[in-house]
């Protein structure tokens, strides 16, 4: 049986360091019931539905620009799909 | 199902018959003892008898296992490519039914 | 669009820059036909309507591909000069850890090379502009992986046996034969077919449990550099991955008819690739001196929970089903570890890599981690190993094992729910004889027997005479071994240097 894509989790993995610390910081304000797991040099966020990174909230955190690619350096893996990256927003979703 | 290919896709078997010459390779396998974590593959001569493989390879080979008597092999039940096998040691291999890459398997 | 007062305005907004750069870099040749550009897209049998619809979500262009790689590589170089000029090595948690960076030296980057040489194929040969610069940077990535990889272990080759030849291993030593015959295997198919062995089942279902827990378990054991280019390499690996599900959505998407082509692809590289990842259950749960998770752990993380109960839950639309076998993977997850550490580890004397039984602290570790399964093979496996040890020998394997014609792992898997019954799948095909270590490895092989057939098996080839001589010593020295390259770890050179620079001794130990 089909469980709706609303329901099920996405998550993506980001190295743990201070560079990315505001942009954590930021996913977890932006993300409600985000569920985190620390690991060895990574941290892991997983939520139902989906998770969005705001570039605002990023750069609010972080004191100077952030470009969305910027992403690129922080993260480890993903599961889900990029269904939006464009400049001032990134979410990763399920389609179906 | 063939190879999907731009061209008629035909390549021998890198391990067929004919590359041993008088000899095959074939899979020992010690059933139920994951001591030895897999079957074990020999070459070994086709003409070569049963009684011989037994006596003069498997009882010191499989002493590598500090358990294994070799006697025991004396009263072991034999399959040759999972069917039952009562070997005759006098006659070879090939007439015992164990061909090239043949699975040779006891039970203790 | 709306621009903070504060920025620069740009001239594009980033769909514009990225639509610019390669769509609209792409013209329909006009005096050529478009089968003769690309010539190597329509024998596979998939049909394809539409090229453009294919688009990279990342929406990268040449300056900011550039702009980040350049800024990963920075920060990876200067890991590695720390790590070189702080004399890291001796900071790891000890020298055994060593072996699962060699297998890892040994089997790996020469293939992020092979991939490297095929995504610049299909740089080349994909028809649309989006798959074909997708493909590009992958290209450019693998390149840089190979060399980032090669380049951060290098220090360790400077202090540790088993690091010196792995090119020529990689060619030539028997468990190196599961990632090269994997590889070539793709590499033989056709672009779709490579799509999605790599980009997809590979990229996407598989490499986070190559990747993630061992690098966090890197990190763990004291291995900086090697959880600085492992993280730095899977960063690209989440572009990969993106390319590797597009593809498969681009493919199901333009034409119906291709969903059971893809779904039979699927359900081969599926298991293709498990059965190669297997090395890595082995390495986790028994080369780690200290674990994140075990095997078992992150296989419900990564696979279970983030694959099948997400991803295949959304292909599921496209009438895509999860991959035949996948059940019989599911049911291996209490006991693959510790058939394939048992396969290594009586098989190391003929290998470039040590082995040991594990320690105490190890078994602890273990029970807790596999309740139902460890005390079964300790009792009867470890146990035995411990007599031989205490009685002043080390039990390696005397022979040579039957092989799996397809992913070519020694045949030491073992029937669902019987954990001591290898299991035994044989195939006769014109006549001759054909091993399996299950029945994924069977399946593939009825799929294309002659292909298979013609697989390079190593044990096969040392008694056809190709391999140096019939001895172990005349093997091992056409592999290019040196003497404590392989074999136990306890007295290995390895070890008693450890023991040195720790100011012990062997004796003390």
């Amino acid at each position: 049986m089909s469980v709706a894509a609303e329901s099920r989790p996405v998550g993506v993995d980001i190295q743990e360091n201070e560079e990315n610390r505001a942009l954590v910081e930021a996913i977890e304000a932006d993300n409600d019931d985000l569920t985190i797991r620390h690991m060895p040099g990574m941290i892991r966020l997983t939520k139902n539905g989906q998770l969005v990174i705001n570039q605002a909230s990023v750069e609010a955190r972080l004191g100077r620009p952030w470009e969305t690619h910027e992403f690129q350096l922080a993260i480890i893996t993903y599961f889900g799909e990029f269904v939006e990256w464009d400049d001032d927003q990134i979410i990763i979703a399920w389609k179906h | 199902m063939a190879v999907k290919a731009m061209y008629d896709y035909t390549w021998p078997s890198r391990s067929a018959a004919e590359l041993y010459g008088d000899d095959q390779l074939v899979h020992v396998w010690w059933r139920g003892n994951p001591y030895f974590v897999s079957a074990q593959t020999f070459r070994f001569p086709k003409a070569m008898p049963f009684g011989a493989l037994v006596n003069d390879v498997l009882k010191g080979f499989f002493t590598a296992d500090p358990d294994f008597v070799p006697e025991s092999l004396d009263t072991a039940a034999w399959k040759v490519d999972h069917e039952d096998l009562v070997p005759d040691l006098e006659a070879s291999l090939e007439a015992n039914g164990v061909g090239h890459k043949s699975l040779l398997e006891f039970s203790l | 669009m709306t621009v903070p007062a504060q920025k620069p305005a740009r001239k594009l907004s980033m769909k514009q820059r990225y639509t610019a750069l390669t769509h609209d870099l792409d013209w329909t040749p006009t005096y050529v036909k478009e089968e003769e550009v690309f010539p190597f897209t329509t024998f596979e049998g998939i049909k394809v309507h539409d090229w453009s619809k294919w688009d990279d979500p990342f929406r990268l262009t040449v300056e900011a591909y550039n702009k980040y790689q350049a800024e990963k590589d920075r920060r990876l170089y200067a890991v590695l000069d720390g790590f070189a000029q702080s004399q890291g090595q001796l900071g790891l948690t000890e020298a055994r850890y060593m072996n699962a960076m060699k297998i890892f030296l040994q089997g790996i980057p020469v293939h992020e090379y092979n991939a490297h040489r095929n995504f610049s194929y299909l740089a080349r040969y994909a028809n649309g502009p989006g798959a074909r610069f997708a493909a590009l940077c992958q290209s450019l990535d693998e390149l840089r992986h190979a060399q980032t990889e090669i380049h951060t272990l290098s220090h360790y080759n400077k202090y540790f046996d088993g690091m010196h030849d792995w090119h020529k291993w990689t060619d030539r030593v028997w468990y190196l034969s599961v990632p090269k015959s994997f590889f070539e295997d793709a590499q033989t198919a056709g672009p779709f077919e490579w799509l999605i062995a790599i980009g997809f089942s590979f990229e996407y279902l598989l490499t986070n449990l190559l990747f993630v827990p061992f690098m966090s378990g890197a990190a763990f054991n004291g291995d900086l550099p090697t959880m600085t280019f492992g993280f730095s390499a899977q960063s690209d690996e989440s572009r990969h991955m993106t390319l590797g599900l597009e593809a498969i959505k681009f493919m199901l998407e333009q034409d119906e008819d291709n969903l059971p082509i893809v779904q039979d692809w699927l359900d081969k590289w599926f298991w293709r690739g498990y059965r190669l990842i297997s090395l890595v259950a082995g390495m986790m749960d028994y080369m780690l001196p200290k674990r994140v998770m075990s095997w078992k752990e992150a296989f419900e993380l990564y696979f279970e929970e983030q694959m099948l109960n997400g991803l295949f839950k959304d292909l599921e639309y496209y009438g895509i089903r999860p991959p035949r076998h996948v059940d019989w993977a599911i049911g291996e997850k209490e006991i693959l570890s510790h058939q394939v550490y048992w396969i290594l580890y009586q098989y190391s004397h003929a290998a470039a890599f040590t082995t040991t039984i594990p320690n105490a602290e190890d078994q602890e570790w273990l029970e807790k981690a596999y309740p139902e399964t460890w005390p079964i093979y300790k009792q009867v496996v470890w146990d035995k190993a411990q007599r031989v040890m205490d009685a002043g020998g080390r039990y390696f394997n005397p022979g040579l094992p039957q092989l799996c014609t397809v992913c070519q792992i020694p045949m030491g898997f073992t029937e669902p729910g019987d954990p001591l019954t290898q299991c035994q799948r044989q195939t006769v095909y014109e006549g001759e004889r054909y091993d399996f270590c299950s029945d994924g490895c069977q399946w593939i092989f009825e799929r294309e027997p002659t292909k298979y057939r013609q697989s390079w098996l190593p044990v096969h080839q040392i008694f056809q005479g190709n391999c140096g001589g019939p001895t172990l010593p005349d093997v091992a020295a056409w592999y290019g071994l040196q003497p404590g390259d392989g074999a136990e770890y306890l007295g290995s050179p390895d070890h008693q240097a450890w023991l040195e620079w720790h100011g012990q001794t062997t004796k003390e130990a």
